[in-house]
């Protein structure tokens, strides 16, 4: 009898296909990850005179980033992982790492997806209204500003086992992440917090955000912004990888 | 390999798995031939799961070998896992996709292809062609278990693993169920199964192996270990109706204590 290894290219399609059409059939939570921020961007057209458009699109993007790796992709694995889903995976002659990969391509589109409803609704809406360099240094910062929170999301998840304790948790780190982060971000939690905020995850996208679609304004700061995103995604993916065990018993 | 096992599909050699301090396998071996269905038996805690999730390459064993059809699990795993078919005990598929959906990517992943005929053949076997566009989350328990052991065949591996497969079925999805294990046999696939149940061993095993506390204890036929063991005491302590049968046989060899 021939043994077939299927070809790698092969095994992606295939999972990428079945974990499109998820997310499709998903499509109710995937309409609230996109309306949340675009609805908060809509309220927030009187700020735009005065705060400029780059520092609202920069928070909406932040809050649809925050949903897509705390709310989606985390509790996608966590009721994955609690039904079996990734042990039938890999009892299959399937690399282990094109599992995650196929996971993680379809929230790079999600992240492709809220931006672009927070653009289109920013020109729509609020009549903002981006250089061509702007647009796509936006999206190129949302992909690395996405990875921070999608690491944060594989973190909890390596931490908790339980699919409902880790959908509370989530739910939790979302809130506390969008509140403390935009009353923050608006001088409303004092200078001490402004600070600490300033340096979260919450802050250090949302700032590189917002320079990287005014390039003209990027300077050291929001390198070390950069960095520091980089630095939180790094170690939040450490420790994903470490904590993460593939099935819950 | 000697003539023994020339014709075995799986083979299991001096297998030890620990977890921490804890040795869940001790020292194991068995193995499974073309057109055999072989059962692993043993209460709660035995070992079996952890043999099995061995072989399904998902542990990585203290020590020992194990090769499925000729190739090494430590050299070759990715052709280990080509040629089994595994049904694990919980669900394991997208609840969202629909059965043709998860016919489709196992059958990528498989390297096999589904032509629209091939699925129309696959869905009138397991008779679920009303149902192929149906969600695997709305499935009966025993649609479900249909599903599972399609998709364990998909490939037509030399061995399919078994994980406790009727548990929770109705008679009639349980005798269905033994009718496709033992059509499996007759076309000379090697099957592993597991099960709590002695009638399911009974009826269908041609070996069985009973493991406790991590060490296999015999392997026989089902006849051939009630004959062994129907003078013991403690077997004829735990038959309830004056006939010893392989539930007996069990009981009498791994106690009575109820384990966690």
């Amino acid at each position: 009898m021939q043994t077939t290894i299927p070809s790698t290219p092969s095994v992606l399609s295939s999972l990428l296909r079945a974990d499109f059409t998820t997310q499709w059939r998903n499509r109710r939570s995937v309409m609230l990850v996109v309306l949340v921020p675009v609805v908060i961007l809509i309220s927030w057209k009187g700020l735009v005179a005065k705060l400029g458009g780059t520092f609202v699109l920069s928070n909406c993007i932040t809050i649809g980033l925050n949903a897509i790796g705390l709310m989606g992709y985390s509790n996608a694995i966590a009721r994955d992982r609690d039904k079996g889903v990734f042990q039938r995976l890999r009892v299959a002659p399937v690399p282990s790492w094109s599992i995650m990969i196929s996971r993680l391509l379809v929230q790079l589109a999600m992240i492709f997806i809220v931006t672009t409803a927070i653009f289109v609704a920013g020109v729509y809406f609020d009549k903002i209204n981006l250089s061509p360099a702007g647009y796509v240094l936006g999206y190129v910062t949302a992909i690395i500003g996405g990875a921070v929170y999608l690491a944060l999301g594989q973190a909890i998840v390596g931490l908790i086992k339980n699919p409902e304790t880790v959908n509370a948790v989530t739910r939790l780190t979302y809130f506390i992440f969008i509140m403390i982060g935009m009353f923050g971000e608006l001088g409303m939690l004092g200078h001490k917090l402004g600070e600490v905020v300033r340096w979260s995850p919450y802050g250090t996208v949302k700032r590189m955000l917002s320079a990287s679609m005014e390039p003209s304004t990027w300077n050291q700061d929001t390198t070390f912004y950069l960095l520091a995103t980089i630095g939180y995604t790094i170690l939040f993916t450490t420790l994903g990888i470490k904590w993460f065990k593939w099935n819950t018993r | 390999m000697d003539n023994l096992n020339k014709n075995s599909v799986l083979q299991v050699e001096e297998l030890s798995i620990s977890y921490g301090d804890f040795k869940a396998v001790r020292n194991v071996s068995f193995d499974v031939k073309a057109g055999e269905i072989f059962g692993l038996l043993g209460p709660n805690g035995a070992g079996k799961t952890s043999t099995l999730s061995a072989i399904e390459g998902l542990l990585k064993p203290q020590s020992g070998n194990i090769t499925v059809a000729g190739f090494s699990i430590k050299d070759k795993p990715l052709h280990v896992r080509a040629n089994i078919g595994v049904q694990l005990q919980a669900t394991s598929f997208q609840p969202e996709l629909s059965v043709v959906e998860i016919l489709r990517l196992y059958g990528g992943i498989y390297g096999v292809e589904m032509t629209d005929e091939k699925l129309r053949v696959i869905l009138e076997n397991i008779k679920l062609e009303t149902a192929a566009s149906k969600r695997f989350g709305q499935l009966s328990g025993g649609e479900q278990q249909r599903v599972s052991l399609v998709i364990a065949m998909i490939h037509s591996p030399m061995l399919v693993l078994l994980d406790e497969p009727t548990t929770g079925l109705d008679p009639q999805s349980r005798r269905q169920l033994w009718e496709r294990m033992e059509a499996l046999r007759e076309k000379d696939h090697g099957i592993l199964l597991t099960t709590h149940s002695m009638e399911e061993a009974e009826a269908v095993c041609d070996r069985i192996a009973i493991i406790d506390h991590g060490q296999v204890i015999n392997i026989d036929t089902p006849e051939a270990l009630i004959d062994k063991h129907r003078h013991d005491p403690e077997v004829i302590s735990a038959s309830r109706k004056g006939k010893i049968t392989l539930e007996d046989v069990f009981i009498g060899l791994t106690g009575k204590a109820i384990r966690s």
